[in-house]
């Protein structure tokens, strides 16, 4: 399921955007950034700041009022939704939006039978796709009795069946518990590792910390910050006027900066390597 | 967009602030008045006479051109269909196959229309100058049962958010490759499944939480009930109340006992 | 008189054959504030809304065991009489709000229990300004942001004046920002009215730093039950919960493991940057326990 096409090549470019819904409210205000093959990257700030907006303007469900956004090299607002959905899988933010079908099966082959594949090519994928997420075991039950954690993968694996190019998951482990969203987050990093682009919505920065490789804070519909996920927790103000509040373990290595430890670090372990160097050499 | 069920427009005037009860019975008594009036000139002084309200009630322009549109089709659509079905009266102004155009039917579908519009925009001063909650108020205050006024309140509610909903699913459906506008006869139907079926999941879900959410705050403790905002008749709402019903019974009296053609 | 007593509780949900709550025996005093961990499908709902009754006598359910909240037996009281002492705030916050206004939401549970107007007047007054919403009586609830709804949520159950407040979740969706603010006005409750909150999540991060006291479900029991210092210094409690541990449990029992620091608990970032600093400072030498 390797998706083809050089690595680092831009695969989403969002040029000058301003977006403003019916009613006038300007969501979206002169926002550029772009998305390069094989990265991992989250959407993160607030409520209210955008993140939703702006990633509906990368698989065409909104186009922008002012500036273009370019996907796989075609232009959003002259590429049909439909069209678009083949190189880019949206998972939603409430999957009670999208399960509707009397099986998990059926759930995961419908993005297939959308895209015109056939019977003999769609029953491997959809099996395949089962399987990356775990649930093989539910393809006959009825999607909207599981709980919300499956109803989850069921939205996941529905949209991974297709083999998009880009995967865009909006706050995918809202809801979850611990076990069910490290087990999600494993996967998405497996299918990062395959090649796959991943934007991630999300503002656990305990999960941006420790799975993504750059971060978008947003703010009131603008980019606060562009960056690696080192240099935007380097920052911990800008964290907070995006609405966000670094990791516990963050904001102990920024208080020991003055001693050496790098503000830059995100897990207990990360911390105690750094101790133990830091020891050493200070002994 | 504009919708019919988000036609109010806050303001402080002096219709706002009239109990809605005395704006529910003027509303009628003013569409009774239409019809007892049949004459084309005072018809046409109504409808002044409401789209003066109207504009005292300071309608945003943008609601009364959507709400208009509605009612100058109807009130067009009248005005030409009549005269085609109307073949009574001299003189006769054509005669095209089996339809006869009269010119006193021409007239009598000028005045139907715009008694229809009357009758259509009297309406929409009520619409205009109050709110949804103060709408139920009065119906509850009126002698609707509370629990029939709570859920129009609570169904009056949803039924934006409802709207949102269906939005986002349709983009959901759309971002898995679901094209809306072709395909044939069984396409078509599984995508009003494809819709509906998470449409129906999610508002039963809402309804759970909603039903658990009414109850946890003492809903139907007890038979008696205090409202936070309860309805008083003002000075003022008397006067109006009057008006109103001199509006319609003078003339009433004027047509019916004196025969006077108004 | 504690606010909650159980004992031996189980509840059975109507058509299911296992226990959503398994011989639970609690006592919660009045003016504690208490997190209850616990992964999905744990129990915790169920405990939430056994507290004000809707669980067994509004969702279909049995209830065994002796149940009571301000010595008031949950099998027998109505979910109405309970409410005047126990304020529910459930998880989602659009459904929970069904008034045209924000006032006519907050009045709604006083109206019904027949407050006289004047009084209702006040308590509206009293709990916008208690959550932060003040001035905000004519808004629609649609209209509000997330974090706003969830607050008028809270001021709808305040106005009943109730003794206890259970929260389902209530930082479910908001941004961090937004969840420290609500904790933090959770705790003004309880330091300010004495009252008690109970709060149910799933992850321990940021809840914990606000609450005295955390019990820790799994499959319907009760696998733990101590203060946020001893539930932190246990991690594998964590991992056996199949909740989140908290980062600077995971800190302080990664360092325990290798003998760094001085082995005390770490329960704040504070706490955290002493305990660096000395294992830093302390060089290569071995402390002394
Ligand atoms: N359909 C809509 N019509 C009008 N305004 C909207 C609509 N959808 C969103 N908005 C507004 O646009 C702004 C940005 O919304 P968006 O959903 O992109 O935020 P978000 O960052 O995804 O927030 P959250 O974390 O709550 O999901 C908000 O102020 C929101 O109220
Ligand atoms: N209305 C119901 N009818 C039948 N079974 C139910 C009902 N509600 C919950 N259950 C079951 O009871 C058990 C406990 O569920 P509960 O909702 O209390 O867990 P929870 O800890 O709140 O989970 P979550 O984190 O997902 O909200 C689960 O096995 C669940 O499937
Ligand atoms: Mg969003
Ligand atoms: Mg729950």
């Amino acid at each position: 399921m390797t998706p083809g096409g050089e690595p680092g090549e831009s695969v989403v470019t969002v040029d000058g955007v301003s977006f403003s819904y019916e009613g006038g409210f300007e969501a979206l205000v002169g926002v550029s950034m772009r998305v390069r093959r094989g990265e991992y990257i989250a959407i993160a700030g607030g409520n209210g700041s955008g993140k939703t907006t702006l990633a509906k303007h990368i698989n065409g469900l909104l186009h922008p009022s002012v500036g273009r956004v370019t996907t796989c090299g075609m232009r959003t607002d002259e590429t049909s939704v439909a069209n678009l959905a083949r190189k880019v899988g949206y998972v939603f933010q409430n999957p009670d939006h999208q399960l509707f079908c009397t099986t998990v099966e059926e759930e995961v082959r419908f993005g297939l039978e959308n895209m015109d594949f056939e019977e003999s090519e769609s029953a491997p994928k959809a099996q395949a796709a089962m399987e990356l997420v775990d649930i093989v075991a539910l393809r006959d039950r009825p999607p909207f009795t599981l709980s919300l954690g499956d109803r989850r993968k069921v939205t996941i694996a529905s949209v991974l069946a297709a083999e998009p190019e880009i995967l865009v998951l909006d706050e995918p482990t809202t809801g979850l518990d611990h076990h069910d969203s490290e087990h999600l987050m494993s996967t998405l990093r497996a299918l990062n590792r395959s090649g796959r682009t991943i934007v991630l919505i999300s503002h656990d920065m305990r999960l941006v910390a420790e799975h993504v490789d750059r971060a978008v804070l947003m703010a009131a519909g603008r980019i606060l910050v562009d960056a690696d996920v080192g240099a935007v927790f380097s920052d911990l103000e800008l964290l907070r006027e995006a609405k966000l509040v670094a990791p516990p373990i963050t904001q102990v290595a920024h208080r020991l900066a003055p001693l050496g430890v790098s503000p830059s670090t995100f897990t207990p372990s990360q911390l105690v390597q750094q101790i133990e160097v830091l020891r050493g050499g200070g002994g | 967009m504009t919708r019919f069920d988000d036609l109010y427009t806050e303001a402080d005037t002096f219709l706002h602030r009239l109990d809605p009860r005395v704006k529910i019975f003027s509303v009628l008594l003013l569409s009774l008045l239409a019809f007892v009036l049949s004459h084309l000139l005072s018809l046409i002084l109504l409808l002044s006479f409401i789209f003066l309200l109207l504009l005292l009630a300071r309608a945003r322009y943008s609601k009364t051109l959507f709400a208009l549109k509605f009612v100058l089709r109807f009130m067009a659509l009248i005005a030409v269909l009549w005269p085609i079905f109307d073949p009574s009266g001299t003189p006769v102004l054509a005669r095209l196959g089996p339809v006869t155009i009269t010119e006193p039917a021409i007239w009598r579908g000028i005045t139907s229309a715009v008694r229809v519009g009357c009758l259509a925009t009297v309406w929409y001063i009520l619409m205009f100058t109050t709110s949804q909650r103060d709408l139920v108020r009065a119906l509850v205050k009126l002698g609707l049962r509370f629990d029939f006024g709570l859920t129009l309140a609570i169904a009056l509610r949803f039924f934006p958010a409802f709207g949102s909903v269906m939005e986002s699913i349709i983009d959901a459906q759309r971002a898995r490759g679901m094209e809306f506008e072709k395909g044939g006869v069984l396409t078509r139907s599984r995508r009003y499944v494809a819709v509906l079926g998470p449409a129906i999941v999610t508002a039963l879900r809402t309804a759970d939480t909603l039903s658990l959410a009414l109850e946890s705050r003492a809903y139907g403790a007890r038979k008696d009930r205090t409202y936070l905002r309860d309805l008083r008749m003002s000075g003022g709402d008397y006067v109006a109340l009057s008006i109103a019903i001199a509006l319609l019974v003078v003339p009433a009296v004027a047509r019916f006992a004196f025969e006077v053609p108004i | 008189m504690p606010a909650i007593q159980m004992s031996n509780v189980s509840v059975v949900y109507k058509g299911s054959k296992e226990s959503a709550l398994d011989q639970i025996t609690l006592e919660v005093e009045e003016g504690e504030m208490l997190l209850l961990l616990g992964r999905n499908n744990s129990g915790k709902s169920t405990f939430c809304r056994l507290l004000n009754g809707l669980v067994p006598h509004s969702i279909p359910s049995t209830l065994t065991g002796a149940a009571a909240v301000f010595g008031k037996d949950i099998s027998r009281g109505k979910v109405a009489s309970l409410s005047t002492s126990v304020g529910m705030v459930f998880q989602e916050p659009e459904s929970q709000l069904f008034c045209m206004s924000a006032e006519e939401e907050i009045a709604f549970g006083p109206e019904n229990i027949a407050v006289p107007r004047a009084e209702i007047v006040s308590r509206v007054e009293w709990a916008l300004d208690i959550v932060g919403l003040r001035g905000y009586n004519s808004r629609s609830p649609a209209s509000l942001s997330g974090g706003e709804m969830q607050r008028l949520a809270i001021a709808a159950a305040l106005s009943m004046h109730p003794r206890m407040m259970v929260l389902d979740e209530p930082a479910y969706a908001l941004d961090p920002v937004g969840r420290e603010e609500l904790y933090s006005l959770l705790r003004r409750l309880k330091e300010r009215f004495g009252m008690t909150v109970i709060i149910a999540e799933h992850g321990a991060e940021e809840a914990i730093q606000f609450c005295d006291r955390v019990v820790v479900l799994a499959k319907g029991r009760v696998l733990a039950d101590g203060s946020p210092r001893d539930i932190l210094s246990d991690e594998t409690l964590f991992d056996f919960a199949g909740v989140s541990a908290p980062q600077l449990s995971r800190l302080s029992s990664i360092m325990r493991r290798r003998s760094l620091g001085t082995g005390s608990s770490i329960h704040t970032i504070d706490d955290a940057v002493r305990e660096v600093q000395d294992a830093i400072s302390t060089g290569g030498q071995e402390v002394p326990r």
